[in-house]
């Protein structure tokens, strides 16, 4: 069944292209295929306090590794996570859009963006620069359907989102596996 | 300079001839000024390309588009997605940079517009001759013009001449833009910095013309505090409110009170920058806010008569306006809205049709009968009016929450992604807290109220359930002072060039806040306690003003307004911007002994290499704002935005981990050194406040620091670094360039963190990006050219 969805911000739509509504199984399938995925997080992580940090640590233990947007490494250093890449959000997309950037750990440039946490404007304009200047493909696990993605959880509330990545760190198989 | 002169001669007896009240006026005269023109008077709109393509080297400009098509002709909608071109073949880079140099076009029109009424008015006022005398304490009266024009200002007419420049310049910009021009993104950006340029320089005219003209404050640290906040307004008395940038009817507005002793009889009150420039003229005005405030204080009811002039005001003010029976009077070409133009009528028949209801409001472009009709105006309809508001009450807002259906319309709406719905559920219960709490972040634009299906205002919702906030809005701003002294300069010139006055940090810009406005106090606290230089303009300025800390202290009660190490500095009004940037431009002049005159590469070189300032745009939205801050880029100056600005759909960004990207002259030498990555980048968009502390910590760090200059930023950065982020910072090898430059008690810990980084120590060069510059090249060629001259 294909889903539909608008954009929470009824005005990021962008132009032709429109983001693909994903749930976390099918959102899972993404980041299984990729080789090198990585996922950005940003400082409203902690707006549900532990709840969606915890989450993706546990993505983070399955092998994605983690670039710290904002101030928020200092959630993730509170549990003791270190082996973050702490960069700005803006200095990131620049940096995704260097096809010969090493990459967060050096293993090469990401074959997935994968989004979280970051505040709704600059998740949008973030997506525009890896949709219009990159080959590389993005997803947002924020509980707003973003538009300018390429694959996009739905709207959703609190709750539901929580339940979401709860699957999503389930399906999601751990690295080298 | 280049300037208007004139003869009168009473009476002249000769044998030949006898004449009497004869003037004779000439065109250009040559000014005495001994310092040497240099490269660049009046640049062209190319002129100064390779400095901007020299820049653009290393902060290459970074696209984030809001859309993906072009519509600016029919030969469209064309899709640029991805690296499809559209019917002209323009790319989506090239589109980006086109939308930015056409808005900095629109930002500096809008200031230039501005100055120029205001030369205007101050020349029909004063006259042409009126001497340009900025006190006693400035000598360099006009920093950006001499730099920019090659010339030196020296009466009111002469301010004609830079006006002239700047619009034909405009022109050409603006001619760029249509269809089938530029096809290069960096030629357009190097346009766009023109502009930005063309931007500031107009401001230092307006303001100059105005600081003159008016009599403001001419760079006193010592201005008076003003009240500030809806809460100072008393209703008791008939109440004006003036909204935009241009204060001549403000002035008139107060000039008529004062002249017909009703000045204690009315309250004149003002929103976003006429406001802050009413005060420097009389600081018994009082400021409500920035623009954030418009629709909240009209549905007030408040406002007896709104007075509005030009520059972000809202445009459906007059229909708000209507709904509480507040009269309107538009005083400038800008802004019709409709209206009657009733210049030619008499005041007391404008007064009678506007009172009655008979029309809405006047359009009336003379500024004296602005004052007239003003004043008269709110005190007849003051007893009628009693004060009608569209702010409903507890009840009300009960009855209307009970009508929301839940569909988060308003929410999806709200720039800041406010919790509209869920504060409207709590109300519908009788608890208003919610909806009162997001007023902090609210900031004011209505498109709540637009959005929602059942006709519900959640703007007048939150206001209703804020009536107590509202009250104890009572606080304060200092003054604007206008342009920075000669003698501070001289004082800060060398502890800022050498790093030991850790930076210069300017708060500036809109009220656009994804936050709520209370971080741009905490962001300009934390640099005040450090002792770095903060300096505000407009609405940050205002901002600021509306907090107080645990003992009930605003920041300008605590923190003094002189420029120099932990001071607080209120220039003033968005034109007032032009005087930090002048007191930049001031550093290579009066510190650095550079000339000014048609310099630009040289002095935006030295700011770049030396002055560690960094400009904060906490709440972007207008295009002068980007037009000040693109400007500021080609003055090299970094900007920070909120993040709002990556809408902005351009950053100039460096890249540290790129070392061939900072190769600069040791202009000593004249080799190329690779040099430490600072500023690291010229235009940058901070995700939180506390990134936006950690960059201005980064920003202010400039090749020529100092050892204990470097020293002492690094220190801050650091302690900053520990403080927001809970880590060391992990790209200390890039700053410290020499083992000097480590913080003395963090010694053992750096040099461990150094060594891991395979750390090699660096030359501190004397920097330029300008190879003329060299000292040493720069000798030999004239030695070369005094050969040449002996043949």
């Amino acid at each position: 069944m294909k889903m539909f969805a608008t954009p929470w911000v009824r005005t990021q739509t962008g132009g032709t292209t429109k983001a693909v509504p994903v749930m976390p199984d099918a959102a899972s399938r993404i980041i299984n295929n990729a080789k090198r995925p990585v996922i950005a997080v940003g400082a409203a992580i902690n707006d549900l306090g532990d709840e969606l940090v915890e989450r993706v640590i546990k993505l983070h233990e399955k092998g994605i590794p983690i670039a710290a947007t904002a101030h928020s490494v200092k959630f993730f250093e509170r549990k003791g996570v270190r082996d973050v890449y702490e960069v700005g959000i803006i200095e990131l997309t620049n940096l995704l859009t260097d096809p010969e950037w090493s990459g967060v750990d050096g293993s090469g440039p990401p074959d997935l963006v994968i989004v979280i946490g970051i505040n709704l404007d600059l998740t949008n304009q973030t997506f525009q620069t890896l949709k219009n200047f990159t080959d590389i493909p993005s997803l947002s696990i924020s509980r707003y359907f973003m538009a300018n993605a390429n694959y996009s959880f739905p709207n959703i509330d609190d709750e539901i989102w929580l339940l979401y990545l709860d699957e999503l760190v389930w399906k999601v198989k751990e690295r080298g596996q | 300079m280049s300037k208007h002169e004139k003869i009168k001669i009473k009476k002249l007896t000769s044998p030949l001839l006898n004449m009497g009240d004869v003037e004779i006026e000439f065109g250009k005269i040559e000014d005495d000024w001994e310092e040497p023109q240099g490269p660049t008077p009046k640049p062209g709109v190319v002129a100064l390309r390779n400095w901007d393509r020299r820049l653009m080297e290393r902060y290459e400009p970074f696209y984030t588009p809001v859309c993906d098509m072009c519509c600016l002709c029919s030969y469209g909608k064309c899709d640029l997605t991805h690296g499809k071109r559209g019917a002209c073949g323009i790319d989506s880079k090239t589109q980006q940079a086109r939308m930015i140099a056409l808005e900095c076009a629109i930002g500096a029109a809008a200031h230039g517009a501005h100055s120029r009424h205001m030369v205007e008015y101050q020349i029909e006022k004063k006259g042409r001759d009126y001497r340009i005398d900025m006190g006693l304490n400035i000598a360099t009266e006009a920093p950006i013009y001499r730099t920019i024009i090659g010339e030196r200002p020296k009466t009111l007419g002469d301010l004609e001449d830079g006006m002239d420049y700047a619009e034909q310049q405009l022109q050409h910009i603006v001619s760029s833009l249509h269809t089938g021009m530029e096809g290069d993104f960096k030629d357009y950006e190097s346009k766009a910095m023109h502009a930005g340029m063309l931007d500031n320089l107009v401001m230092e005219i307006g303001d100059i013309a105005q600081v003159i003209g008016y009599d403001f404050p001419k760079g006193e640290s010592d201005v008076p505090l003003s009240e500030l906040g809806a809460g100072t307004i008393d209703k008791e008395k008939p109440v004006i409110l003036i909204i935009g940038h241009n204060v001549v009817p403000g002035v008139e507005i107060l000039t008529y009170a004062e002249a017909y002793e009703k000045a204690d009889r009315i309250e004149l009150a003002g929103i976003c920058c006429s406001a802050h420039d009413l005060i420097r003229k009389n600081k018994s005005a009082k400021i409500i806010g920035p623009m954030s405030e418009q629709v909240r204080f009209i549905r007030s009811g408040m406002a007896d008569v709104l007075v509005l002039d030009e520059q972000c005001v809202r445009v459906d003010l007059l229909e708000e306006a209507k709904k509480v029976k507040t009269p309107v009077i538009v005083t400038t070409d800008k802004i019709g809205l409709g209206l009657r133009d009733r210049t030619g009528d008499g005041a007391d028949q404008i007064v009678d049709d506007l009172a009655s209801g008979k029309e809405p409001g006047a359009m009336i472009l003379r500024p004296e009968k602005v004052g007239e009709v003003a004043v008269k105006l709110a005190e007849r309809v003051f007893p009628t009016r009693n004060k009608l508001r569209t702010i409903p009450d507890k009840d009300e807002i009960k009855s209307e929450a009970a009508r929301c259906v839940s569909c988060e319309e308003c929410q999806r709406a709200c720039p800041v992604n406010l919790h509209i719905s869920a504060a409207l559920k709590d109300a519908k219960s009788g608890n208003f807290d919610s909806l009162a709490e997001l007023r902090e972040r609210c900031i004011g634009c209505a498109r709540c109220d637009s959005a929602c299906k059942k006709g519900i205002k959640p703007l007048s919702l939150i206001e209703g359930a804020s009536d107590y906030i509202i009250k104890e809005d009572r606080y304060n701003v200092r003054v604007g002072r206008g342009p920075i002294l000669d003698t501070e300069i001289r004082n800060v010139g060398p502890p800022i060039v050498f790093g030991e006055i850790p930076g210069v940090v300017v708060f500036a810009g809109c009220s656009n806040y994804s936050n709520g406005g209370r971080e741009v106090a905490e962001m300009a606290e934390e640099f005040l306690k450090r002792r770095y230089i903060v300096v505000v303009s407009g609405c940050a300025a205002m901002t600021i003003g509306k907090y107080r800390d645990e003992d009930g202290q605003t920041l300008y009660e605590k923190y003094p307004g002189n420029f120099d190490a932990g001071c607080l500095v209120n220039v003033g009004s968005c034109l007032t911007n032009a005087h930090i940037l002048g007191a930049a431009v001031k550093i290579p002049h009066i510190f650095g002994r550079r000339n000014l005159r048609g310099n630009f590469e040289e002095i935006s070189d030295y700011i770049l290499n030396r002055v560690g300032a960094v400009a904060v745009v906490w709440g972007t939205y207008s295009p002068k704002a980007l037009a000040i801050g693109t400007g500021l880029n080609r003055w090299g100056i970094p900007v920070i935005l909120g993040p709002s600005g990556s809408k902005y759909r351009r950053l100039y960004l460096g890249r540290k981990d790129k070392e061939e990207k900072w190769d600069i002259y040791n202009a000593r030498t004249g080799e190329v050194v690779n040099a430490d990555p600072t500023p690291e980048h010229l235009v940058y968009v901070a995700e939180s406040k506390e990134e936006a502390i950690i960059e201005i910590a980064r920003l202010v760090m400039r090749p020529n620091d100092n050892v204990k200059g470097r020293q002492i930023k690094l220190a801050h950065y650091i302690d900053l670094h520990k403080r927001y982020y809970g880590t060391m910072p992990g790209d200390l090898h890039y700053y410290i360039r020499q083992e000097g430059d480590i913080p003395m008690t963090m010694k053992p810990e750096i040099k461990a963190i150094l060594e891991k980084k395979g750390w090699k120590e660096r030359v501190i060069p004397d920097p330029t990006l300008v190879e003329r510059l060299v000292w040493k090249k720069k000798d030999k060629e004239d030695e070369k050219d005094k050969k040449e001259e002996g043949r």
